[in-house]
């Protein structure tokens, strides 16, 4: 395969030290195709960060709304398929009421706002301007002058009956914030094709789990989003700036399910040391590791599976049994050869979450890497099976030994197999991730295989992973999900829809920046199944 | 005790929701709803207590059928409320077992085999809650109120991935029920000017979205339509607010629960939020806010470290061996909490009669013998007094 264009300066210059080549043209498979059009609710995060993007942080968040609930593994796509309670619009009501006093009572949003500017207590046309400028940023979209005329009444009827202006604005803002144009990502399209708005939509909360900025806007009022050139510079600059951090972090928090590390149960008699700070702390590693990987050493993706780099804090430093470099916060660090860890399952966050509160877990954690790494489906657990594992007898001490049964017996290894080999790699970490090298009193034996290949120890199954053809299919799954919130793309004969993006990703040496501007500018981003 | 035969159960499993057939204590509920509250007549409850990883079906069966029996082991928590309890015992879920910990509550809470994607599934239809919230939760300030221990989805659904998200904090449940929408029974209504002008909102919210459902495809157009069926509810609910509430002589603001609650030595404090959520929701009962609620004590497959035990529950019920001791103290400490909820419904009294007395609650959980996920021998239990009817 053609080694990628170089990137044009213009490209480096926007995208900072991104490199942003051209695609190649080389690749046989075709493009992903349109998915199917859906509505997707805002999660919790695209919720509070889109309304800081609108008013501007000193308004706050603080009121909960439902949580998000995922679906096939991912909250991305359970927010477009999922529904909210009554007790949800509840709290959307109380949020969106909130939010209109802090705005209004705050002197700097309400300048910020333009709500400074108005003649008497009810002023139709200020009322009306207030509106457009609010609703046509948290709407993500031009407003019509029906809408308008709707949300200046509400206005202006409230301000008379309370008989203050700004307390009219109040309820203008709530409700611009209930409206289901705001609360859901309406992107349809006609006939196919997505609308300039609902393209810029898409893309920032794909890059920035946020709302479009006004320069984003911008480009979608001009129609220059619906050029191919137009829309790469748009997802350039958006990948350029330091908010596709935060969008980064989002879409592994989501996809590794890091999340979850917030509410973890770990024994306190077995793990003295671990507490809740820690499952967060851990998360914070592995989402810098991710953060560097992709944008400050522009990196292999599959290095993620062997890197020795990563950033830790005092607290993780103790856990791993190295030296911190610093008292406060996190910073750079080496993972040895010694320390038996390499990448990310070497890490507190995926050890501990895929283990039990009181031990550690082969299956839980090879059914991570089975189901989220590689892709792999395994199907739930038969129901009438005697789940029970032998106790530890003089023969059988440690865990390794006692799930050997779920390979002997033919009720279980159908499934198991694509499991547990995968996590008796991991045994060398017990269930908050610290190394031992006994279990039971007994030595751990770390070798296993990965589907026909031997492995040694952690160390190994790193570099396997690494070098596994699924790994690079997985993540274009994976951003395809989260991209377009359809859990799969629709069949195109007997190929994979995804083979053209993966080719490409190989083409790039695997770097995810190139790749997701790719994924942007593909017809499954830009366009949709024709419904009607 | 009463034994079902196996064409009560077939009628029972097939014909929609578990508790709507012809069983002689739920007839009774039934027959009750449409009474006016305001003619003077008390008003009838449903709820649901559900637990997650099943029961020992031989350790949670009484010796004897009658209304004499001796609390088994895992009962031995409810022992005081026997007169009160209706034990079922010869049931199994007919209905498929699929999806261990999940085709259960399908088949107990909705009749129907869950809707399987790979490893996860939702709900085919409404859970027995919603259906009865249907017919009995329009007249009261919330149609039905979902409530937890620990932080999760729940299992109350108003159809296929409508979930009703139980709550999880006592404060956030008593700032909910009792907060600034709460008024006090027999007081006047209440003269708030933002209230008509918030309804005035959601009117809008609904024509919005009523234009937006006619571009949505079908599975969209249902979603946007729970949506709307909320903020209905909740506009109902603000219009109820100039209204008089009725006088309830059994209704009282309870205490504010804590903000936070500790950890019991470095696990999770599920007896003391499971009671100070107990005694907020009697309460929203006893003030008639709600006449349907789940109640999730803990979820299917929760790993909840429960004091005392040597591991997570979920994992216990498949990897201890023998008679499983540990398994069954949990359920025990489960039991003790079902006991001290029932035991304040039945501290309330509503003239000659107790809070308890006017409820129906469903108790199970998700399996019978969790090692197995076995879904024959399932067992629940409900407070009734079928006698008394």
């Amino acid at each position: 395969m053609r080694r990628p264009v170089v990137p044009s300066l213009l490209g480096l210059a926007l995208a900072g030290c991104l490199a942003t080549p051209q695609g190649p043209d080389t690749s046989a498979a075709p493009d992903a195709p349109p998915s199917a059009p859906v509505l997707r609710r805002l999660t919790a995060g695209q919720l509070a960060r889109s309304i800081t993007e609108l008013f501007g942080p000193g308004v706050l968040v603080t009121r909960p709304v439902e949580p998000d609930t995922p679906s096939r593994g991912l909250i991305a796509l359970g927010a477009a398929e999922t529904s909210i309670s009554s007790w949800g619009v509840e709290q959307y009501e109380a949020l969106a009421l909130d939010v209109g006093e802090q705005a209004l009572e705050s002197s700097s949003a309400r300048t910020a706002l333009g709500a400074d500017t108005h003649d008497g207590v009810v002023d139709l046309a200020a009322t009306r301007a207030f509106a457009e400028r609010l609703a046509r940023r948290a709407w993500r979209r031009p407003v019509t002058s029906e809408e308008l005329d709707a949300l200046a009444r509400t206005g202006t009827t409230a301000a008379g009956a309370l008989g203050d202006y700004h307390q009219g604005l109040q309820l203008v803002v709530a409700a611009i914030l209930q409206s289901p144009h705001f609360l859901f990502r309406v992107e349809l399209g006609e006939q196919g094709e997505l609308s300039a708005h609902e393209l810029a939509t898409r893309l920032a909360f794909f890059l920035w789990d946020s709302t479009p900025d006004d320069a984003l806007l911008a480009a979608a009022d001009s129609g220059e989003l619906l050029t191919e050139e137009g829309l790469r510079r748009e997802a350039e600059r958006l990948l350029a700036s330091p908010r596709a951090r935060v969008g980064l972090r989002a879409f592994f928090t989501d996809t590794y399910g890091l999340y979850k590390l917030d509410a973890l149960d770990k024994d306190p008699a077995q793990f003295p040391h671990f507490n809740s700070e820690l499952g967060a702390l851990a998360r914070e590693q592995t989402l810098r590791d991710l953060e560097s990987l992709v944008f400050d050493e522009q990196a292999d993706f599959r290095t993620l599976f062997t890197r020795e780099l990563t950033f830790v804090d005092r607290r993780l430093a103790a856990l791993y049994g190295i030296r911190a470099t610093q008292p406060d916060g996190f910073a750079s660090a080496r993972l040895p050869r010694e320390s038996g860890r390499r990448g990310l399952l070497g890490q507190v966050s995926v050890l501990a979450l895929h283990s039990h509160p009181v031990a550690s877990s082969p299956t839980l954690r090879g059914k991570f890497v089975r189901e989220v790494i590689l892709c792999g489906d395994i199907p739930p657990p038969p129901a009438g099976v005697n789940t029970a594992l032998p106790e530890p007898t003089g023969t059988t001490l440690t865990l390794r030994d006692r799930v050997a049964e779920h390979l002997s017996s033919p009720a279980c290894s159908g499934c198991h197999a694509l499991m547990d080999p995968i996590g008796l790699a991991l045994e060398s970490f017990d269930g908050v991730g610290r190394f031992r090298t006994l279990d039971n009193g007994a030595k751990i034996d770390p070798s296993t295989d990965l589907d026909g290949l031997a492995v040694a120890d952690a160390w190994e199954l790193g570099q396997l992973l690494h070098d596994h053809e699924a790994v690079p299919r997985c993540l274009v799954r994976h951003l395809y999900r989260y991209a377009t919130g359809v859990a799969e793309p629709a069949p195109s004969g007997s190929d994979d829809p995804l083979a053209g993006l993966t080719e490409r990703f190989a083409a790039y040496e695997y770097r995810v920046a190139p790749m997701l501007i790719d994924l942007v500018v593909s017809p499954a981003f830009r366009r949709v199944e024709r419904t009607r | 005790m009463m034994k079902l035969n196996r064409r009560t159960l077939l009628r029972g499993t097939v014909g929609g929701a578990l508790v709507t057939v012809g069983l002689p204590p739920l007839e009774a509920f039934f027959d009750s709803h449409g009474v006016a509250y305001a003619d003077g007549a008390i008003p009838r409850r449903f709820g649901l207590y559900y637990w997650g990883n099943g029961i020992h079906p031989e350790r949670w069966t009484p010796a004897t059928i009658g209304r004499e029996w001796t609390p088994p082991d895992q009962l031995e928590p409810l022992a005081a409320l026997r007169d009160e309890l209706t034990v079922v015992t010869g049931m199994s879920v007919l209905t498929g077992n699929v999806i261990p910990h999940g085709s259960g509550p399908a088949g107990i809470l909705t009749g129907s085999p869950a809707i399987v994607r790979g490893q996860e599934y939702t709900m085919a239809g409404p859970t027995v809650d919603q259906v009865i919230a249907q017919a009995i939760g329009g007249e009261t300030r919330f149609r039905s109120l979902e409530v937890g221990v620990r932080p999760g989805p729940g299992l109350s659904f108003n159809g296929p991935d409508s979930v009703n998200p139980p709550e999880s904090s006592p404060h956030a449940l008593f700032t909910r029920v009792f907060g600034g929408g709460f008024q006090a029974p027999g007081s006047e209504p209440r003269v708030d000017p933002k209230l008509r002008l918030r309804r005035s909102v959601l009117d809008a919210v609904m024509a919005d979205s009523a234009r937006l459902k006619q571009r949505l495809g079908a599975g969209d157009q249902r979603r946007l339509d729970q949506h709307l069926d909320g903020v209905r509810e909740l506009e109902k609910r603000l219009a109820r607010l100039e209204e008089s509430p009725a006088s309830l002589a059994a209704c009282a603001v309870p205490t504010e629960p804590a903000l936070d609650y500790p950890m019991v030595d470095g696990r999770q404090p599920l007896s003391d939020v499971s009671r100070a959520i107990a005694d907020v929701l009697v309460m929203a009962l006893a003030c008639d806010q709600t006449r349907v609620f789940s109640s999730f004590f803990s979820a299917p497959i929760n790993n909840l470290l429960f004091p005392g035990a040597s591991a997570g529950h979920h994992q216990l019920t498949h990897d201890e061996p023998g008679d499983q001791p540990a398994v069954n103290a949990i359920v025990k400490q489960i039991m003790v909490e079902l006991a001290y909820f029932l035991e304040k419904l039945r501290a309330v009294q509503e003239g000659d009669r107790t809070l308890l007395d006017n409820c129906v609650v469903l108790c199970t959980s998700d399996v019978s013998f969790p090692r197995e996920h076995r879904l024959d021998e399932y067992r629940c239990c409900w407070p009734a007094r079928p006698a008394e009817r």
